[in-house]
């Protein structure tokens, strides 16, 4: 399969990156610190460890995906690798498939690991880890495929720098969307009220992703959230690669 | 069938700045035949890279149309018929060349039987064996275009598409480059590569294209582009009588005395035999025939002239 060749590849690049290892030490060393926050609040600890530890892989996660996403592509144009990979008998579009399943892949691993160290950790702390604590995990995953289908398509069409400053733009404000519609009184009915009404129903909400206080405090989340939560994810992710896919079409290398 | 074929082929590439370039080709109109080795040569920045691109699915062009076999090379399939070695060849560094072939073994949706068949027959053509678990990173110049050359020949293709195959390449290198390409042309594939290696594209092209800041302005045999058949040609005689030697002179375009003996120019083929005759029924002996073609070079100088 053509796809899972150029798949495979970029997760065994990504795989011999330094900067992943830099993350996720940073990744580590939040998650094992993060006990050092809870003796603020004595008694406190588990919920706080949860809390923060949860936060830790979303962050450092984003964080990978925006490293590595941004260039995937604009690097094989970069280093002229892609010139004797898409003369082959292969679709463009199947190009930017592979290199985003890659990326899928490694960031499931990451957030496998991260999520392993986390449960141990908490497990240690007398503790216990329920389903909504995985749940959690299953839909800060679904948001990092979301944010690496955006960072594949920054990579096809302009540089890392300016992909990444994009990307992070787009992740602080899809997680800030309310203050869009929430305007002071003197803007209503204003151009700046329309356009960020624009922006708001474009960007996709991405504290629909966000279950971690629930999963810290153990407060059971209802299954078909996480389902609808899951698909409006898909469908901002499809969408992304689709326009990824067009943008890279007819580009020349 | 043509393997190769464009029609007033032309690329415009878009300026990041609004500014409007001139075209990098233009009107290229083509035709490479079957089995034919093709040198397609030009100045730098003439548009040799660019045409390659077009036809390897790597950059679209403005205007007019190629097709390799038939198949526009707007479409996939077009690109199932080709091999591609790009001017310099750039590869995963972090790879060997055996998992490079591997790669691209995959892309052609090989089984793992057929890639490691692909490995053992491309690894013994480019003698690839020895550095087989060494890192591209690690590669010299002359490595790295062996596993170009390997990479282009992933999947049989019927067509090669190589830009410069030679260039950078010591006197050895460039010999094994081009017995190569002889080689594959028995192997009935057809060469389309481009060169500023004169000498080389002399002794193994077919037919060569000469571009002239992207426009075709020759194309041709070489024998024909060079006018070889009605030529002048120098001959040496010795062994012969003073008057033989004056009949001679009276029929040529010019003389000259050397040690080697009497050396005359004389117009065509046709009149040099007839001179060779009267010489060696004269008793004299024939040192030397050669015809005094013009060289590509002189032919691709004058090329670049007949730009509008
Ligand atoms: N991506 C690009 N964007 C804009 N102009 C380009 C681009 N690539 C090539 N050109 C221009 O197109 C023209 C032809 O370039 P091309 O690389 O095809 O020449 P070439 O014949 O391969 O030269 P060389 O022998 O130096 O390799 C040049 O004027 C070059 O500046
Ligand atoms: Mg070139």
């Amino acid at each position: 399969m053509r796809i899972l060749a150029v798949a495979q590849n970029t997760f065994r690049e990504a795989v011999r990156d330094k900067v992943l290892y830099v993350l996720l030490f940073f990744a580590a060393s939040t998650i094992l610190g993060s006990k050092a926050l809870g003796w603020i609040s004595i008694g406190q600890d588990v919920k706080i460890v949860k809390d923060i530890s949860l936060a830790a892989v979303s962050i450092f996660g984003v964080l990978i995906a925006i490293f590595v996403g941004t260039s995937l592509v604009y690097k094989e144009i970069d280093k002229r690798t892609i010139y004797t990979i898409i003369c082959r008998p292969m679709a463009r579009w199947e190009f930017v498939i592979g290199k985003y399943l890659g990326m899928a892949l490694l960031l499931a691993i990451v957030t496998v690991v991260m999520t392993l160290v986390t449960a141990a950790y908490v497990l240690s702390l007398g503790g216990s880890v329920d389903t909504t604590f995985f749940l959690a995990v299953l839909l800060i995953y679904w948001e990092l495929l979301l944010i690496t289908s955006l960072a594949v398509l920054m990579s096809s069409v302009t540089s890392p720098i300016l992909g990444a400053l994009i990307v992070f733009s787009a992740f602080v404000v899809g997680h800030a969307t309310t203050i869009l519609i929430d305007l002071p009184e003197h803007f209503h009915g204003t151009w700046t009220e329309f356009v960020l009404a624009c922006v708001y129903y474009v960007i996709p909400n991405l504290s629909n992703f966000n279950i971690r206080s629930e999963a810290a405090n153990g407060v059971e989340v209802a299954p078909a959230y996480v389902l609808w939560a899951m698909a409006y994810g898909s469908v901002y992710t499809i969408m992304l690669l689709v326009l990824a896919s067009l943008a890279f079409e007819d580009k020349d290398v | 069938m043509d393997a190769i074929a464009t029609q007033d082929l032309g690329k415009t590439y878009r300026s990041s700045l609004l500014r409007a370039l001139p075209p990098s080709l233009d009107g290229l109109s083509l035709a490479v035949q079957e089995n034919e080795v093709f040198g397609f040569l030009g100045r730098n920045g003439a548009g040799k890279t660019t045409t390659i691109k077009i036809l390897s699915g790597l950059v679209r062009q403005t205007h007019g149309e190629a097709y390799i076999f038939g198949d526009s090379v707007r479409k996939r399939q077009a690109r199932r018929h080709i091999g591609y070695l790009p001017e310099n060849p750039y590869f995963y560094e972090y790879l060997t060349p055996r998992e490079t072939l591997d790669f691209y073994g995959r892309l052609h949706g090989l089984g793992t039987r057929e890639r490691t068949a692909e490995w053992d027959k491309l690894s013994d053509l480019l003698d690839l064996r020895d550095i087989a678990s060494q890192r591209v990173r690690e590669f010299s110049k002359g490595m790295r275009q062996r596993l170009g050359f390997a990479v282009a020949l992933v999947g049989d293709p019927k067509v090669l598409i190589l830009d410069e195959p030679m260039s950078g390449l010591d006197p050895l290198g460039r010999r094994s480059i081009r017995e190569l390409i002889l080689r594959m042309r028995d192997e009935k594939k057809t060469i389309f590569f481009s060169s500023h290696v004169l000498g080389d594209v002399e002794q193994i092209c077919d037919r060569v294209g000469i571009l002239v800041k992207g426009k075709l302005t020759s194309q041709g045999r070489i024998d024909e582009l060079l006018g070889k058949q009605d030529s002048p040609v120098e001959v040496i005689v010795t062994g012969l009588a003073a008057d033989v030697v004056a009949e001679l002179e009276s029929k040529a375009l010019s003389t000259r005395v050397s040690e080697a003996g009497h050396h005359l120019t004389l117009q065509d083929v046709q009149t040099a035999n007839e001179a060779v005759r009267v010489a060696l029924a004269k008793g004299g002996s024939l040192v030397e025939f050669t015809q005094l073609k013009e060289s590509l070079e002189d032919h691709f100088v004058k090329a670049q002239e007949v730009s509008p």
